[in-house]
């Protein structure tokens, strides 16, 4: 293993070693290394410009890493790939495609398009709460439906590792608590390991396994915070005491960084 | 609502045309002026029945629709290449950007002069003035798909060829809809504007030959029937766009 690591007991699915990423001259992320266990769900917070987001999209391939290197089961990174899927902040979703035929577009594009992929979409989308909407054209759909259709397509590739970058950022306040209590019910079934890119504190402790804090200038792993509370979790979890010290914890680490962003940067 | 809406248009129009009724046979009172809109009836009729508005529409149709299709294979292929080429663009932009401004049916003369009186001359204006809007929309329409529909694919390991045909045909769809449709109008006008200069046959010619004659029945005839061209053909355009591109509907 590389920089002398122990072996762990299993190898993660999910490695990051030595990660840093600049445009021309400023330094976004800077020597991010962790490793990530199949089937975990991760989070990652931090305040805006701390690079989650770039992070996201490094792994995802959509960008490349100035140094280090990302490893999804030992074999590096080097571009997209259907063994990620992403889940988009905004839907993406083609006007043009039913919810079917955009959910079914990563086969498609993979040329893994077959009646199996179909029948295996058709339960995503049941699974996700959309039956009976397969012919629905996306301008029929609310916002949250939208964000269904985003996740069953990221998840039609059968992916290892889902990224999701704020997939809920653009829904009110009551449908994404909805969304989140759904994403934990979906993430049950298949516990596929996720990397879940948010702005809300309360999101990523309600949802993971692992929280990543992340911190600015240059963005970086400050501290990751494993999440001891039970599964399955239901929405009144957010009122216990344990989940309030957590967020309250989170909070704390990232509240300097935040004012800065805030009072310095009119953002 | 859509209902009332269509009868209030319906209701307009009647309107309209028992004004212009009235205004020609109590006012004007002289067929020299103004037609009425029963004698352009009537115009056509005898028009009709002679054979003569057959020969006319055939030939405007056979120059409309051969310059029309060829403006629109060109204009779509010229504005695929300017929107993946950036050398092409830089080649083409100036001369389209140009011509598009001129009006280029002032040439007519010169193309009677170089293809004869037949309807070849005026194939070649229909196309300078469909062309334009063709190229300029379907370039547009290619150049200003979405760059997040883009990477949602490219997630998925997409290459070029699949993010050309998912995404970026289906998403200029609807620009090279209106591009085609904002070609029919330029179309007529070029048909008419062309015959004028000299033709043999044609509507344009028959609006030529009745305004000689002063027999302003069959000039507002070739005219209401050129009109009737135009509303049918934007109207089938319409019909395609709800049918292909739904989603910029509503």
């Amino acid at each position: 293993m590389a920089e002398g690591r122990a072996v762990a007991a299993t190898a993660p699915k999910l490695r990051v070693a030595g990660l840093c990423k600049k445009f021309t001259d400023l330094e976004v992320l800077s020597q991010i290394g962790i490793d990530i266990a199949d089937g975990e769900f991760i989070s990652i917070v931090g305040p805006s410009g701390c690079g989650k987001t770039t992070f996201l999209r490094i792994v995802a391939g959509l960008e490349q890493a100035s140094a280090g290197e990302v490893q999804i089961d030992g074999s590096p990174v080097t571009g997209p790939g259907i063994d990620r899927g992403f889940v988009f902040q905004s839907d993406n979703l083609l006007p043009w495609r039913t919810v079917l035929n955009n959910a079914l577009i990563g086969p498609e594009v993979a040329g893994t398009a077959s009646p199996q992929a179909k029948s295996r979409t058709l339960e995503l989308l049941k699974l996700v709460g959309l039956a009976g909407f397969e012919q629905y054209f996306p301008r029929q759909l609310s916002g949250g439906m939208r964000q269904r259709v985003n996740l069953a397509r990221a998840l039609a590739v059968d992916p290892k590792i889902l990224l999701m970058d704020e997939p809920f950022a653009a829904l009110d306040a009551q449908t994404r608590e909805i969304m989140q209590t759904e994403l934990t019910r979906i993430w049950e079934q298949g516990r596929k390991t996720v990397l879940f890119v948010t702005h809300q504190i309360d999101e990523a402790v309600f949802l993971s396994d692992r929280v990543l804090v992340f911190a600015r200038r240059p963005g970086r792993l400050r501290e990751a915070i494993n999440i001891a509370l039970p599964r399955p979790r239901a929405l009144g979890l957010k009122r216990t005491p344990d989940f309030v010290r957590y967020v309250d914890h989170i909070w704390s680490l990232i509240e300097e960084d935040v004012r800065q962003s805030v009072l310095h940067e009119g953002r | 609502m859509r209902q009332s809406r269509l009868g209030v248009s319906a209701l307009s129009l009647v309107g309209g045309l028992l004004i212009w009724e009235g205004m020609s046979r109590l006012y004007v009172d002289n067929s020299l002026f103004l037609a009425a809109p029963s004698q352009i009836a009537f115009a056509i009729y005898k028009l009709a029945v002679s054979g003569d508005l057959a020969r006319h529409v055939e030939i405007s149709a056979a120059e409309f629709a051969i310059g029309y299709v060829i403006a629109s294979v060109i204009g779509i292929a010229m504005g695929l290449v300017m929107a993946e080429s950036e050398r092409a663009k830089g080649i083409l932009q100036p001369w389209i950007s140009g011509l598009y401004a001129t009006p280029t049916i002032a040439l007519a003369p010169l193309f009677l002069l170089w293809l004869g009186i037949g309807i070849w001359s005026k194939v070649l204006v229909v196309i300078t003035l469909v062309l334009f809007p063709v190229v300029i929309n379907t370039e547009a329409g290619l150049r200003t798909t979405s760059i997040r529909l883009i990477e949602m694919l490219k997630s998925f390991g997409a290459t070029r060829r699949q993010i050309f045909v998912k995404i970026s045909l289906p998403s200029a769809a609807p620009f090279v809809l209106a591009g085609l449709k904002l070609g029919i109008g330029r179309g007529l006008i070029a048909v008419v504007v062309a015959e004028l200069f000299g033709s043999r046959a044609g509507l344009g010619q028959l609006i030529s030959q009745s305004a000689d004659a002063f027999n302003m029945p069959n000039l507002f005839a070739a005219v209401v029937i050129l009109a009737t061209a135009g509303i049918a053909m934007t109207a089938g355009f319409t019909w395609l766009e709800k049918r292909l591109v739904p989603w910029t509907q509503d």
